[in-house]
C-alpha cells in the first residue's frame, strides 16, 4: 500500500507536468499570426516567464507558511505584504510624482520593491516573532491589523494625490502579466535561485516541522531557527513574486490548498512541487481566457479574487463540516 | 543524568526552584506532585524543550546545552501530551521520523528495519498503513511509543503518557513503559498524576510541590501516609497489593 501511495503522486506530479506544458504550448502559440511569428514569440515568452515565476514564488512560500503555522487556511497575505507592497508604490508615487524615473525606469522600482519589502517585512516580523516568543498567531493578528493600517495610510495618500498620479499608481498595484520586461524576470530568477540555495537546508527541514515543535526538537530539529529562517524565505519570495506582477499572493491559498487535496502526503517535495505547478496552470489558464476571450478587458486577479474566495468560503464550510 | 539547582521562572514566579536531584538509570522513575508543582516544566527543561533561567544538567559528562541537539537525540527521547497533527500521515511514516536523528530523510536498509522491529513490537502491524486520525486515542498512543522505541535512546521521557485514555489503555501504556525499562534497558522518566500507577509500576518516585522537590527515593519511601499528605494536602491510607504500596485518598 505504501509503495502503491508512492506510485500515485509520482503519477499525478506527471499528469500534472503534462498539463502544465500543454497548457504553456497552448498559450504560446494560439492564434499566431505567422507573419508576426517571431514579434509574438517575443512578446508572450515574457509573460510565460512572469507567470512560472511568480506561481513558484507564490506556491511553494503558501506551503511553507501553512505548514510551519500548522494551519491549511492562511497565506502570507495574512502578514499584510500586499498592503506594504501598495503603500511603497503609493508613496513612491505621491513623493517622486509619476514621471520620476523611480516610478518609470522598471528595474529599479523592481530592485526598490525587493529591497524595501525584504528588509521592511524581515524587521518588522523579525521583531515581532522574538517579541511574542515565536507565537505565529499573534503575529498573524498583528499581520492583519498592519495590513488595514497600510492600507488606510495608502487610500488617504490616494485620495490627496493628483489624477494622472493615480493612473500611473493605478497600473502598478493591479497584479497583472502585461508590460514585464525581461530584466526584471532575470533579476527574479536569480533571487529565487539565491533564496532556494540559501534556505535549501531549513526547507528540507519542513517535515519533520510539520510535527510540531516538541517532536521536531526531539528529533534534533532547532526548531525556533529553523521557523526563523523558513519565514525569512517565505517574505523573500513574495516579495519577488509581488515585485513582479503586483499584489496576487491571495493566489497562493488555492494553488497551496489543490496542491494538498491531491497529493494526500505530508512529503513538501511533492506539495511544493505540485503547487507550483497548479499554479502555473492557473495562471496561464486565466490569462489565456483575459486575452483570447475578454480581450483584456480584465485582468488575472480579478478572476485570482472571485474563484479564490469562492474556494476560501469551500474550504471553510468544509473544515466546518468535518 | 544529574540535574542540579535547576531554577525556571514566568516573570517573578519562579516555577522551579532549585531542584537538584539524580536520575537512576535503567530504572523507571516517575515524577508526581499537585498541579502545578513544576514537574511538567522540569521534564520539560531537561529535554531542552523549555529554556531554564540557572542550575545544571549535566548528561554524560556534559551539559544538556553543550551537546548537539542531533547528538542529543540519538541518546534522548521525550513524548509530549500534545500531538495534534495535521498532516496526513500514516502510522509507519510517523515510525519512520524516528530514524530522522540518524539518517534524515533518507532512510538506509537498517533504519527501516529498525522501524519494523517498532512497528511490531507495539502490534500494530495491521495499522501500519492507516492514516493518524483514523486511529482511537490508544492505537495513536502506541504509534507515537513506536516512533520513540525506533528513535533508538537510552533514556525516554514520557509527559503524562495516560492522560485520556481509558483505565485499559491507561495500564496498557504503564506496562509498555515498563517493558521499554525491562526488556528494552532503558531509562524511563514519566509525569503520572495517578500515584498508584507511578507505585505500581516505577523503581523511584521524584515528588514536587510548589515548585521544589518534595521527596526523591524508591517507591516504599515516598509512598507513605504522611509524606503523600504533606505532598497533596489531602488524607491517605496506604494498602499493600501485590507487595506495593497503594494509596487511597479521600
Amino acid at each position: 500500500m505504501h509503495s502503491t501511495k508512492r506510485i500515485n503522486n509520482r503519477a499525478i506530479i506527471v499528469g500534472l507536468l503534462v498539463i502544465m506544458l500543454m497548457a504553456m504550448t497552448c498559450y504560446q502559440f494560439i492564434n499566431v499570426n505567422m507573419k508576426y511569428f517571431d514579434f509574438v514569440m517575443r512578446l508572450r515568452s515574457p509573460k510565460l516567464l512572469a507567470m512560472t515565476v511568480a506561481a513558484i514564488c507564490i506556491g511553494s512560500a503558501s506551503i511553507m507558511f501553512q505548514s510551519v503555522i500548522n494551519n491549511r487556511i492562511v497565506t502570507p497575505c495574512l502578514l499584510g505584504m500586499n498592503s506594504l507592497y501598495i503603500l511603497i508604490h503609493t508613496v513612491v508615487v505621491f513623493v517622486f510624482g509619476s514621471t520620476s524615473t523611480i516610478v518609470n525606469n522598471q528595474n529599479l522600482a523592481f530592485i526598490l520593491d525587493v529591497l524595501l519589502m525584504g528588509i521592511i517585512a524581515t524587521t518588522i516580523y523579525g521583531y515581532l516573532f522574538r517579541k511574542t516568543n515565536y507565537n505565529v498567531l499573534y503575529v498573524l493578528l498583528i499581520g492583519t491589523v498592519l495590513a488595514t493600517f497600510f492600507g488606510s495610510i495608502s487610500s488617504t495618500l490616494m485620495r490627496i494625490m493628483e489624477p494622472n498620479s493615480f493612473a500611473t499608481l493605478q497600473d502598478s498595484i493591479l497584479a497583472s502579466f502585461n508590460n514585464i520586461n525581461t530584466d526584471v524576470l532575470v533579476m527574479a530568477v536569480v533571487l529565487i535561485i539565491g533564496v532556494f540555495a540559501t534556505f535549501w537546508k531549513d526547507i528540507q527541514l519542513l517535515d519533520v516541522i510539520t510535527l510540531g515543535r516538541s517532536q521536531a526538537i526531539n528529533l534534533g530539529v532547532d526548531y525556533d531557527k529553523t521557523i526563523q529562517r523558513i519565514l525569512m524565505s517565505v517574505t523573500l519570495l513574495i516579495a519577488i513574486a509581488t515585485a513582479v506582477v503586483g499584489p496576487i499572493s491571495f493566489l497562493g491559498l488555492i494553488i497551496a490548498n489543490i496542491s494538498r487535496q491531491l497529493f494526500s502526503t505530508y512529503k513538501h517535495t511533492y506539495l511544493i512541487a505540485g503547487s507550483a505547478m497548479v499554479g502555473v496552470i492557473i495562471l496561464v489558464g486565466c490569462q489565456l481566457i483575459v486575452e483570447h476571450v475578454l480581450t483584456y478587458n480584465a485582468t488575472v486577479s480579478v478572476f485570482i479574487n472571485i474563484f479564490g474566495g469562492i474556494y476560501f468560503l469551500y474550504l471553510i464550510l468544509k473544515t466546518q463540516g468535518a | 543524568m544529574k540535574i542540579s539547582h535547576l531554577i525556571k521562572k514566568y516573570g517573578e514566579k519562579s516555577v522551579v526552584n532549585d531542584v537538584t536531584f539524580e536520575i537512576p538509570k535503567g530504572k523507571v522513575t516517575s515524577m508526581i506532585g499537585p498541579n502545578g508543582a513544576g514537574k511538567s516544566t522540569v521534564l520539560n527543561i531537561i529535554t531542552r524543550l523549555t529554556q531554564r533561567d540557572g542550575g545544571q544538567i549535566l548528561f554524560e559528562g556534559k551539559d544538556i546545552k553543550d551537546w548537539q541537539s542531533k547528538e542529543l537525540s540519538k541518546k534522548v527521547a521525550i513524548l509530549t501530551q500534545s500531538n495534534n497533527i495535521q498532516m496526513k500521515l500514516t502510522v509507519k511514516e510517523l515510525v519512520s521520523f524516528g530514524r530522522f536523528p540518524y539518517s534524515g530523510s533518507r532512510l538506509t536498509e537498517q533504519d527501516y528495519k529498525f522501524v519494523e522491529q517498532a512497528i511490531k513490537y507495539m502490534e500494530l502491524e495491521e495499522f501500519q498503513d492507516r492514516f493518524l486520525d483514523q486511529l482511537s486515542g490508544g492505537q495513536r498512543q502506541r504509534a507515537y511509543i513506536a516512533m520513540v522505541i525506533a528513535q533508538d535512546t537510552d533514556y525516554v521521557f514520557l509527559d503524562e503518557p495516560t492522560n485520556n485514555l481509558d483505565i485499559y489503555h491507561a495500564s496498557n501504556m504503564m506496562k509498555i513503559a515498563r517493558k521499554l525499562c525491562d526488556d528494552l534497558g532503558k531509562t524511563v522518566v514519566m509525569v503520572l498524576h495517578e500515584i498508584n500507577y507511578a507505585a505500581f509500576y516505577s523503581d523511584y518516585i521524584c515528588a514536587f510541590k510548589d515548585g521544589k522537590l518534595h521527596t526523591f527515593g524508591t517507591v516504599e519511601e515516598v509512598i507513605q501516609k504522611d509524606i503523600l499528605k504533606s505532598i497533596y494536602n489531602v488524607d491517605f491510607e496506604i494498602m499493600e497489593i501485590q507487595d506495593k504500596p497503594l494509596s487511597i485518598y479521600f
